[in-house]
C-alpha cells in the first residue's frame, strides 16, 4: 500500500544471538561500536563490545566481572575518554576504561541493593556543568555521584526515617542548560514520579501515575526542560509538558495506551526531540511523534499559568520478538540507527528510514 | 387404474426408430418421460404408456419432441438391425417387472453419476479460482517485499559509507591530536610571557566543535583535558533530600488492573482481625471502631506521643483483650509502663512481646531490639544490673551499629564493676 510505505520503516539490519541475558545495550559515542551488558548463566557480569561490520556484528572484546551488570551509561564521560559507568546487581557503581578494564577508574558500593537504572550528564560535549552520574536502586534511594569525589554521593534522595521503602526503577537527568541548573527525575514501582531540583536540593514536583513507572526520559538533557516521557506497567505512557508548572496541578500531560503489556523503555531520537520510540513487553517497538498544541500554556480561572498538552501520533510499529525488549538506544551519530536488546538473548541493530521527511 | 395410451404409431430405419404418441389432450413435460436402454415410459396421470423395447437403444442420444399434443420420439438403436416389433411380445409379467425395476435402477445410477461429475467439475473450478487469487496476492506481497528490500539495501550502503567516514575521521583525529598537543605546550609557554594571540583552528570535517568563550580568552575547545577542567565547577556540596512515598501496603509494584483485588484482600484482612466473639458483653457498648485492635493501637500511640500514658495503657489493654496475639501492643504498653515507672509490668510486657516475636527474622528486628532495650531499662531501674546488661547485649547483637545501646551497655558494665569493687 503506497501511503503505508511513505511512513518510516523499521528495518532489521543485524541480529546477534548472545549466550547471556542482556539487560542494557548502548552505542559507543562517535563510533560504529556498541556495548551489551548483562548477566551470564553462572551469575557473573558480562560486558561485550561489538563493532558493526557490513551485515554482521564482530565481537571486539569481552569482559567478565563478579557481579551481573544491570545498566550502563556514557553520559558523564568525555569524548576522548569514553569511560563506561555501570550499575550492577550488588549495588556497586563502577566506571571502566574499556581499554584497561581490569581495575575500575572509580568504584563505590553505592547502594544496598541492585542498581536498577543509571544516567549520566555533563559529558560527551553535551550540556554544561560538572559531569555527574545518578543511580536509582531497589533500596529506595536515588544518589548522584561526581566521579571526582570518592565514596560519598553529592546528593542523596532517601526515604524519610521509618518510611517503608519503594523500589526506584528509573532515573533521568534533565534541565542541564547551564552550569548551575540540573534536575533528576525518578520513577518508582508504586507509580510515583518525583522531580528533584539539584540546584535548590529540594523536591520540585511529584505525581503518581497509578502504575509502576518503568522508564523516564527528558527529550533533551541539556536544554530548559521541555518534555518528559514516563512509561509504565499496563501498556501506558505519559508525556508531560515541562515548560509550565502550575502551583497545584503540576505539569500538563497526555497519555496513551499502546498495548496491553509493560512498556519497558522510552528513548528520544537524538536528532529530533519530538520523535521517540517505546519498547514493549510483547517484543514490539512503537515509533511516536509528539505534536505541540497551538498554545503551549494558558491561564486558569485564578490567572495562574498552566501548560497545555499536545497530541501523539503513532508513526510505525513493528514486532521483533516474542520476549520483552528491555533496552533500546539510538546512535547519536547516525540518524535512525538504533540497537535494542531483548530477553530472548538477542541484540538487534535496526535502521529506521525516512525520518528526514517527518 | 391408469388409462393406457395405445394409439401410438412407429416406423424404423436400420439405425433409428421413430415413434409418435398422441396424448389425447394431456399436457406433457420432460418430467413425464422416463427412458432407459430397454424401457420407455410416459406417465401423465391418469394416462400411461409403457414399452419394453425389442432391442436396446442408446438412451443418452435419443430425443423426444413434445408438440401439438403428440410426443415424437427419435430413438437410436444400439445395434443397427430391423426390429420385428416395437415391443417385446409374449413377455411374461415377471420379466416385465424385472426389466422395469432394472430400468429404474439404471436411471438412478445415471443420475448419481451425473451429480458426482457435476461436483467434481465444481470443485475443479473452485480450486482454479483459489489458485488464481493466491497468485495475485503473492504478486502483491512480492512487490512490497521488493520495495522494502530496496530500502534496506540503500540504507545499508549509507551505513557503510558513514562508517568509513568515521574511520577516516578517527585517523585524522589521532594525527591531529598529536599536532594539537605540541601546539598547546607551545601556547602555554607563550601565554606565560605575553598576551593571547589568535591560534589556527584546524578544520575537523565531520565533527561538531563548540566554541566556548572562557574567562577573558577567545580560544577553541580543542584543548586538552587538563585545561578544560578549569572550566568545570567543583563537585556539588553533598546534601540529602528526604522523600515520602505514596503509601502502599503491598511490596509489589502498583498495577491499575490489580487495585480492586488488593482492596478486597485488605478489607478481608481487616475483618478477620476484628473479634467476632459475643462473650464480652461490654463490647456492645463500644463503637464500631473501638472494636478494632489496630485503631486502638493507633489511639494508644497518639496518647503516648501526647504524654497521656494512662490513657495509652487503657487503649492497649482493650486492644489486648480483643486480640492478644499482636506483639506490638505489648511492646508499646511496656514503653508506657516504663514512663509510669511500673517496672515489673514493663518487664512482663516486654517478655510477652519477645515471646510473640518468634521466629527471629530480619522483619521484626526493630521490634525485638526495642523489646530488649525496654526490658533492659526496666531491670536497670530495679537495680538488677546483670539482667539488664544481658538484655542490652542481646539488643546489641541484633543491631550492632546502634551507638546509643552501646553507650548504655558500657555504662551498665561500669556500674556493675563499681558495685562489685565496692562490696
Amino acid at each position: 500500500s503506497a501511503p503505508g510505505l511513505e511512513r518510516p520503516q523499521v528495518v532489521s539490519h543485524v541480529q546477534q544471538s548472545l549466550s547471556y541475558t542482556v539487560f542494557d545495550c548502548k552505542w559507543v559515542p562517535r563510533s560504529a561500536r556498541l556495548l551489551c551488558l548483562g548477566s551470564a548463566a553462572r551469575g557473573t557480569g558480562v560486558v561485550q563490545l561489538y563493532e558493526l561490520r557490513g551485515a554482521r556484528l564482530e565481537l571486539l572484546r569481552e569482559i567478565e566481572k563478579p557481579k551481573p551488570m544491570k545498566c550502563g551509561t556514557f553520559g558523564a564521560t568525555s569524548l576522548q575518554q569514553r569511560y563506561l559507568a555501570t550499575g550492577d546487581f550488588g549495588g556497586n557503581l563502577n566506571i571502566w576504561n574499556l581499554e584497561a578494564p581490569e581495575i575500575p577508574v572509580y568504584s563505590v558500593k553505592g547502594h544496598k541493593e541492585i542498581i536498577n537504572s543509571i544516567d549520566g550528564v555533563g559529558g560527551l560535549g553535551i550540556g554544561e556543568g560538572a559531569p555527574e552520574i545518578v543511580t536509582g536502586s531497589r533500596d529506595g534511594t536515588v544518589k548522584v555521584w561526581d566521579p571526582r569525589q570518592k565514596d560519598t554521593p553529592v546528593a542523596n534522595m532517601e526515604p524519610v526515617q521509618g518510611e517503608s521503602k519503594r523500589d526506584c526503577w528509573t532515573v533521568a537527568f534533565g534541565n542541564a542548560y547551564n552550569q548551575e541548573e540540573r534536575v533528576v527525575c525518578a520513577g518508582y514501582d508504586n507509580g510515583d514520579i518525583k522531580l528533584f531540583d539539584l540546584k535548590t536540593m529540594s523536591l520540585r514536583w511529584e505525581t503518581n501515575i497509578k502504575n509502576g513507572v518503568c522508564s523516564v526520559e527528558f527529550d533533551r538533557k541539556d536544554i530548559n526542560m521541555n518534555k518528559l516521557v514516563a512509561t509504565s506497567l499496563e501498556g501506558k505512557f505519559h508525556v508531560f509538558d515541562m515548560r509550565t508548572q502550575h502551583p497545584t496541578k503540576g505539569f500538563a500531560s497526555v497519555s496513551e495506551k499502546a498495548q496491553k503489556s509493560t512498556i519497558w523503555q522510552v528513548r528520544h531520537l537524538p536528532q529530533n526531540r519530538d520523535i521517540f520510540m517505546t519498547s514493549g513487553g510483547s517484543g514490539s517497538l512503537h515509533l511516536w511523534k509528539y505534536e505541540y498544541p497551538a498554545q503551549r500554556s494558558k491561564k486558569d480561572s485564578e490567572g495562574a499559568e498552566m501548560g497545555v498538552a499536545g497530541s501523539l501520533s503513532l508513526l510505525q510499529n513493528v514486532t521483533l520478538s516474542t520476549q520483552p525488549i528491555s533496552s533500546l538506544d539510538w546512535s547519536p551519530d547516525k540518524k535512525g540507527l538504533c540497537v535494542c536488546g531483548a530477553f530472548d538473548q538477542t541484540v538487534r541493530v535496526l535502521i529506521v528510514t525516512k525520518l528526514n521527511k517527518i | 387404474m391408469p388409462v393406457w395410451l395405445r394409439e401410438h404409431r412407429w416406423h424404423q430405419t436400420l439405425t433409428t426408430l421413430y415413434l409418435s404418441l398422441p396424448l389425447r389432450g394431456a399436457r406433457a413435460t420432460p418430467a413425464n418421460i422416463f427412458c432407459t436402454e430397454r424401457y420407455l415410459k410416459v406417465s401423465i396421470p391418469p394416462f400411461l404408456f409403457e414399452a419394453i423395447l425389442y432391442a436396446p437403444i442408446d438412451d443418452t442420444s435419443s430425443t423426444a419432441k413434445i408438440r401439438n399434443g403428440n410426443i415424437f420420439f427419435t430413438l437410436y438403436k444400439k445395434e443397427p438391425a430391423m426390429w420385428d416389433s416395437l415391443t417385446v411380445e409374449n413377455a411374461d409379467k415377471e420379466k416385465l417387472q424385472y426389466i422395469r425395476e432394472n430400468a429404474v435402477l439404471k436411471a438412478q445410477e445415471r443420475a448419481k453419476e451425473e451429480t458426482e461429475a457435476k461436483k467434481v467439475t465444481k470443485q475443479e473450478h473452485k480450486n482454479y479460482a483459489l489458485e488464481a487469487t493466491m497468485k495475485l496476492e503473492e504478486a502483491e506481497r512480492k512487490r512490497i517485499e521488493d520495495l522494502k528490500e530496496k530500502e534496506r539495501q540503500k540504507v545499508t550502503k549509507e551505513l557503510e559509507l558513514w562508517k568509513n567516514q568515521q574511520k577516516e575521521a578517527d585517523k585524522y583525529k589521532s594525527i591531529q591530536k598529536e599536532g594539537d598537543l605540541n601546539k598547546e605546550i607551545w601556547q602555554l609557554k607563550e601565554r606565560k610571557n605575553e598576551k593571547m594571540n589568535k591560534t589556527m583552528i584546524p578544520n575537523e570535517g565531520t565533527f561538531k566543535t563548540k566554541l566556548k568563550p572562557t574567562k577573558g580568552h577567545g580560544s577553541s575547545s580543542m584543548f586538552s583535558q587538563n585545561l578544560k577542567e578549569e572550566q568545570i565547577p567543583a563537585p556539588r556540596s553533598a546534601a540529602t533530600i528526604k522523600v515520602n512515598f505514596t503509601p502502599r501496603v503491598f511490596p509489589t509494584a502498583l498495577r491499575e488492573s490489580r487495585v480492586a483485588e488488593e482492596e478486597e484482600w485488605l478489607h478481608k484482612q481487616a475483618e478477620a482481625r476484628r473479634t467476632i466473639s459475643a462473650d464480652l458483653s461490654e463490647l456492645e457498648d463500644l463503637k464500631e471502631e473501638e472494636k478494632n485492635p489496630d485503631w486502638l493501637k493507633d489511639k494508644g500511640n497518639k496518647m503516648f506521643a501526647m504524654g497521656n500514658y494512662l490513657a495509652a495503657v487503657n487503649a492497649y489493654n482493650l486492644a489486648v483483650r480483643l486480640n492478644n496475639k499482636l506483639p506490638l501492643l505489648y511492646l508499646n504498653r511496656a514503653a508506657c509502663h516504663l514512663k509510669l515507672r511500673n517496672l515489673h509490668k514493663a518487664i512482663e510486657d516486654s517478655s510477652k512481646a519477645l515471646e510473640l516475636l518468634t521466629p527471629p527474622v530480619p522483619d521484626n528486628e526493630n521490634a525485638r531490639v526495642k523489646a530488649y532495650v525496654r526490658r533492659g531499662t526496666a531491670f536497670c531501674q530495679l537495680e538488677l544490673y546483670t539482667e539488664g546488661l544481658q538484655d542490652y547485649e542481646a539488643a546489641l547483637k541484633i543491631d550492632p551499629k546502634n551507638k546509643n545501646i552501646e553507650k548504655d551497655a558500657e555504662k551498665i558494665r561500669y556500674l556493675i564493676q563499681g558495685t562489685m569493687q565496692g562490696s
